[in-house]
């Protein structure tokens, strides 16, 4: 058994397969995990994490070879986590996203790790976080984290990395769509790869507009790459450099919370936030009503829930618009989650429903539930549905009566 | 002998007639179960004037070398002319592959086929690989010299030649050199740049050349756009089903991706001013020809009527020639078993039976041991024999399109002429061929029919004769397996080569390099540079690596 | 905690060759099968499986093998040894002729699989391999 402090130096010296071995350790929380963390912790702080994500046909795996390509050139030591998706049913993965970075695999300043979901929802794995520590301890200058490419609900890429990339291909159309929830509360900068491309000019104008109409102080800057001939991706980099590194004030605390790097950002995840969250996960995954609607859930915490639905025509009346009652589901649906997440049995015994306009085929619904009051019986909360362009659907008011038994299926 | 059902009587005659032979069917042992063919198509029992009555005879088949085609692209077929015997061989150094190809020649082989070595095809020169894989696959040809020697006492200007020459079509220009040392004027030369077509590759990973698919489709556009002007009897495009077929993807999707492809290399062609009646005439296809007996004569009839109305509605063509599907086949070797070896035998004359009868203008039978190794001479003898004894004895030629107006092969034209419609539509709807392979569906497709035949076959519900069903116990020693070539004679090819550097002249060498460099970064013809090069001396290694540099290296995509 | 951690495989193909039908599909198999594929293309480095391996410790390592790639097997078990990984399994599928079998086993390859293996004993193997590679390295870094 090797002693916690040589395994330092040892990964700090550069010896690759006893990196690979500790992350191999910490990915999978087996019995050296916590010594070599404890082991780490004195060296965290240095590297700057970056996150990339985006939609699939983005081009995020060629356009981080080429931003990997222009970091080494500047002298920085770069790792990079592919996160792939496992499948739901089997378990296993094809992990193809590191394979498709390129030329740079091959050299000698970069370690590229792929990391399999595992069944963790968000966009990341369950130890990414840990996974993210140990490479920062390494010695790396960039961790530069890819994402599963569906675009939608990468939101989780908030919560390890500072700094996040948003890859769109031109053309999106009705992903634009997906770019709207969620994923625009998160980006700190916006990259239309693919730029040589003829829709290109249009998207960069579109994701202006959508980032008009939030009204936030700060802007993310939208750049425009060419990831195949590597244009654009130096002032990627020139941008990457300029940005405040959280890790240069103090050497961070062993991964609980991230640190939230802008103004727009909700803050940091506190322990009882995180526990609500992956509570939520949890149920959301057991309501099979909700996965029969399509229903997606965005965001969790405590007293807090996002439910996402995008309208198809299954869902419509016969006035081709959509159902009403698919509409309550949503909200229903984001209420029983919100309702639920102080981890007691809430039950809803009286509802009020608003309908403000119709919505077809094609609308992308976000429901959002807050908790408006809480006793130790009884439960106020409020959703209200909106369509992408912010527009109010629907509100539902509902009064929950709090048994206080524990949740069934949760110890 | 179709008689329209037409008056009242006949019809409830026929329907007793029918009802009761259903009856007696589903009666019989083994009458149940549905069956499929590869491409997803559900197999009937009996078909009948029913299923097709030859009413529409003009229209969907018409007369053989008639507009569309569907019977045959010439009047008089096999019985005026056999089809080309080409076998494709490649095998070590020069020397050899000169000896086998005489050998075949005199055993009734009608025409010349060149595979490189896989380095070649890599686009590497011999000095650059290792040296383990050197000439176990194919011939080692990097410089005129090579090619001289490959092609020793063979008449350029009478035999037809294949070439194995992906892009850059390094093989072709060494060609050309030879005919001009020769004396042979390039309007005699015929033959194919066979398999020149880049999507495949990309798509199916054989032979790619590792320049960047847009590089590539750059190249190739070139190419045919030289060849029909400076070599008007060689057919410059050989668009290829083979690979995907090989790969996996069912008979019909093979036959959609190609003729998609085709499509794009048409329109490529198109938009650099081309006359569709100059090149179509010059455009071959090269498929595959799995054990699927009927779906195979059904697939190559679909397909001439549906390219016939390609070339016309969609490219406007106006000459006849330019409307004819001009193919070449092989037997599948995916369908050939390492077990059982000698069975293949079997396997590969029902496939040529199925190409044959399916119209194919070129034909190759791989030999029985193709599974383990690079065939024995024994083994390839076979193999044309198979040819001969079809033609000659079997008297398969004697009549046009034989199996039409079947009303089971005909039914089955068309359900396969859907099925490839339905693809292509696909394609079209994602953009054309290069933007499907770009975004993989082309790919997943290919790997998702791949798989499902995998698993009907360890379920057992497909047979492989000697492996999931009449198996024996395997004796390893039941044949000879090919030596791979002595090192001594790649050692000394490895020699000749760095000689051949020494006494060239490298000034022209590198000037006509440096040529080529400028035409691609510009839009010079870069064919003619590659040409030119050839003729001052460069190696093909060294052609390669120049235009790598320029037009990038390509990757293909990784997909599962 | 309990493991539930897949096997990792990585699935490659040196030399030239460029059919993958069987590489793919064996891949998509052993992922159905729940494990933790690294998928490559054909035509891969030697040095880039053994930077591969390192960087994603890979328990296993399967080889497609169609012309005569097989050859520079040896010398891809040669530079796993020098790099310290000698605990790697790899396993060879695809034409190997009997001779050059005894060849690769002797260089350190646990297992030649021909044409006609069945999925399922491949993926019989990889897992038995993983765990023993597993087993052996228990405990240390």
């Amino acid at each position: 058994m090797n002693a916690p402090r040589t395994l330092a130096e040892r990964i700090r010296g550069g010896d690759r397969r006893a990196l690979a071995r500790a992350i191999t350790a910490v990915e999978n929380e087996s019995a050296e995990a916590v010594s070599i963390r404890a082991a780490l912790a004195a060296h965290l702080g240095h590297a700057r994490v970056v996150g990339v994500t985006g939609p699939p046909g983005a081009g995020k795996s060629t356009l981080v070879n080429a931003l990997v390509k222009e970091l080494v050139a500047r002298g920085r030591r770069v790792a990079v986590i592919a996160v792939d998706p496992s499948s739901p049913i089997t378990g296993g993965a094809v992990l193809g996203d590191r394979v498709r970075m390129g030329e740079m695999q091959g050299h000698d300043a970069v370690f590229i790790r792929s990391l399999a979901s595992r069944g963790h929802l968000g966009g990341l794995s369950r130890t990414a976080a840990q996974v993210i520590d140990v490479l920062d301890a390494a010695g790396f200058d960039e961790v530069i984290v890819e994402t599963v490419g569906a675009g939608q609900s990468e939101v989780e890429i908030a919560k390890v990395a500072p700094t996040r990339l948003v890859v769109c291909p031109p053309g999106l159309g009705d992903d634009v769509q997906a770019i709207k929830a969620g994923i625009l509360e998160i980006a700190d900068l916006f990259v239309v790869n693919k730029a040589d491309l003829p829709d290109a000019a249009r998207t960069e104008s579109e994701l202006h507009a959508m980032l008009a109409l939030r009204r936030h102080a700060d802007q993310p800057p939208v750049l425009k790459t060419v990831a195949t001939t590597g244009e654009g991706v130096a002032a990627l980099a020139d941008w990457l450099g300029a940005r405040a590194h959280p890790g240069r004030a103090a050497p961070r605390a062993l991964s609980t919370a991230r640190s939230a790097p802008t103004g727009h950002m909700s803050p940091p995840m506190t322990g009882i936030q995180r526990d609500a969250a992956a509570l939520l996960e949890r149920l959301m995954a057991r309501d099979a009503f909700a996965r029969h609607l399509g229903l997606e859930l965005v965001a969790a915490g405590a007293g807090t829930a996002t439910v996402r639905m995008r309208v198809r025509p299954e869902h419509h009346n016969f006035w081709n618009s959509c159902h009403g009652g698919a509409l309550f589901s949503l909200a229903d649906t984001a209420l029983g989650l919100a309702s639920n997440s102080h981890g007691t049995v809430a039950a809803l015994i009286d509802s009020h429903m608003t309908f403000s306009i119709a919505v077809k085929a094609g609308a992308l619904l976000t429901a959002r539930a807050e908790e408006v009051s809480r006793t130790r019986k009884l439960g106020v909360y409020r959703v209200e549905i909106r369509r992408d362009d912010g527009v109010l659907v629907a509100g539902l008011t509902g009064t929950l009566y709090r048994t206080g038994k524990a949740l069934p299926g949760e110890a | 002998m179709n008689k329209p059902i037409g008056k009242p009587v006949a019809r409830t005659e026929f329907t007793q007639g029918e009802r009761r032979w259903q009856a007696d069917f589903d009666a019989s042992p083994g009458a149940a179960g549905r069956v499929a063919n590869r491409s997803g198509i559900e197999i009937k029992p009996l078909y009948t004037p029913q299923d097709w009555s030859g009413e529409r005879y003009l229209e969907a088949l018409g007369f053989p070398g008639e507009y569309p085609n569907t019977r045959g692209i010439y009047p008089s077929m096999h019985r005026g002319r056999s089809w080309t015997q080409r076998q494709l061989i490649g095998l070590g150094v020069p020397e050899d592959y000169n000896a086998r190809l005489k050998e075949l020649l005199a055993h009734g082989a009608t025409a010349v086929s060149l595979i490189p070595c896989n380095s070649v095809f890599r686009g590497y020169d011999a000095d650059e690989v290792p040296e383990e894989l050197l000439g176990t696959c194919g011939t080692v040809v990097n410089t005129v010299d090579d090619m001289e020697r490959a092609l020793a006492d063979i008449p350029l200007d009478k035999i037809s030649c294949a070439l194995n020459d992906p892009s850059p079509f390094t093989l072709l220009a060494l060609v050309l050199a030879v005919a001009k040392r020769r004396g042979i004027a390039w309007t005699k030369i015929t033959g194919t740049s066979n398999q020149s077509d880049c999507i495949s590759h990309y798509v199916a990973n054989h032979m790619f050349f590792r320049l960047a698919l847009q590089g590539a489709r750059r190249v190739l556009t070139d190419h045919i756009a030289f060849c029909n002007a400076q070599v008007p009897g060689w057919n410059p495009l050989s668009v290829v089903g083979q690979h995907m077929q090989q790969a996996g993807a069912t008979p019909a999707e093979a036959m959609a991706f190609t003729l998609a492809s085709a499509i794009q290399y048409a329109e490529d062609c198109q938009a650099r001013g081309m006359d569709p009646d100059v090149f179509l005439p010059r455009v071959t296809f090269f498929f595959d020809i799995s054990v699927s007996f009927f779906e195979e004569v059904a697939k190559f009839r679909a397909a001439r009527r549906l390219w016939a109305r390609i070339a016309r509605e969609r490219f406007g063509a106006r000459d006849p020639k330019a409307w004819r599907f001009k193919f070449h086949a092989q037997s599948s070797g995916v369908d050939l078993t390492r077990q059982q070896p000698l069975n293949n035998i079997a396997r590969v004359a029902v496939q040529a039976m199925a190409g044959i009868f399916g119209g194919l203008q070129s034909l190759h039978t791989d030999s029985y041991d193709e599974v383990v190794s690079v065939p024995t001479a024994e083994a390839a003898r076979i193999a044309v024999a198979t040819q001969n004894i079809l033609r000659e004895e079997a008297h398969l030629t004697d009549v046009i399109d034989p199996l039409g107006g079947s009303y089971y092969v005909e039914t089955l034209t068309d359900q396969m002429q859907e099925k490839i419609e339905a693809i292509i539509a696909r394609i079209d709807a994602a953009g054309g061929m290069y933007a499907a392979v770009g975004q993989g569906l082309v790919q997943r497709m290919i790997g998702d029919s791949a798989f499902a035949f995998q698993q009907r076959v360890e379920r057992g519900e497909d047979t492989v004769v000697g492996v999931n069903a009449y198996q024996t116990e395997e004796d390893p020693n039941a044949y000879t397996v090919l030596e791979y070539p002595a090192r001594e004679r790649i050692a000394a090819q490895l020699i000749r080569l760095r000689a051949y550097k020494a006494q060239r002249s490298n000034g022209a060498a590198t000037k006509a390099l440096d040529a080529l460099a400028r035409a691609a970064q510009g839009t010079e013809n870069v064919m003619a540079r590659i040409v030119d090069a050839t003729e001052a001396g460069a190696t093909h290694g060294e052609i390669c690596a120049c235009l790598r540099r320029e037009l990038g290296f390509g990757q293909p995509l990784a997909v599962v | 905690m309990a493991e539930q951690r897949p096997p990792k495989i990585i699935v490659t193909k040196i030399g030239f060759d460029g059919h993958d039908r069987g590489s793919r599909v064996v891949a998509a198999y052993l992922r159905d099968a729940g494990m933790e594929v690294v998928y490559t293309p054909p035509w891969q480095e030697i040095a880039a499986v053994v930077k591969l391996a390192t960087e994603e410790d890979a328990d296993v390592i399967g080889v497609s093998s169609l012309a005569t790639d097989h050859l520079l097997v040896p010398k891809l078990m040669a530079a796993l040894r020098a790099a310290a990984l000698d605990d790697v399994q790899v396993i060879v599928g695809g034409i190997v002729p009997p001779k050059d079998e005894r060849v690769l086993i002797e260089a350190g390859v646990a297992q030649v699989f021909h044409p006609g293996a069945s999925l399922e004993a491949i993926a019989d193997s990889v897992r038995a391999l993983s765990a023993t590679r597993r087993a052996q390295l228990e405990g240390s870094i």
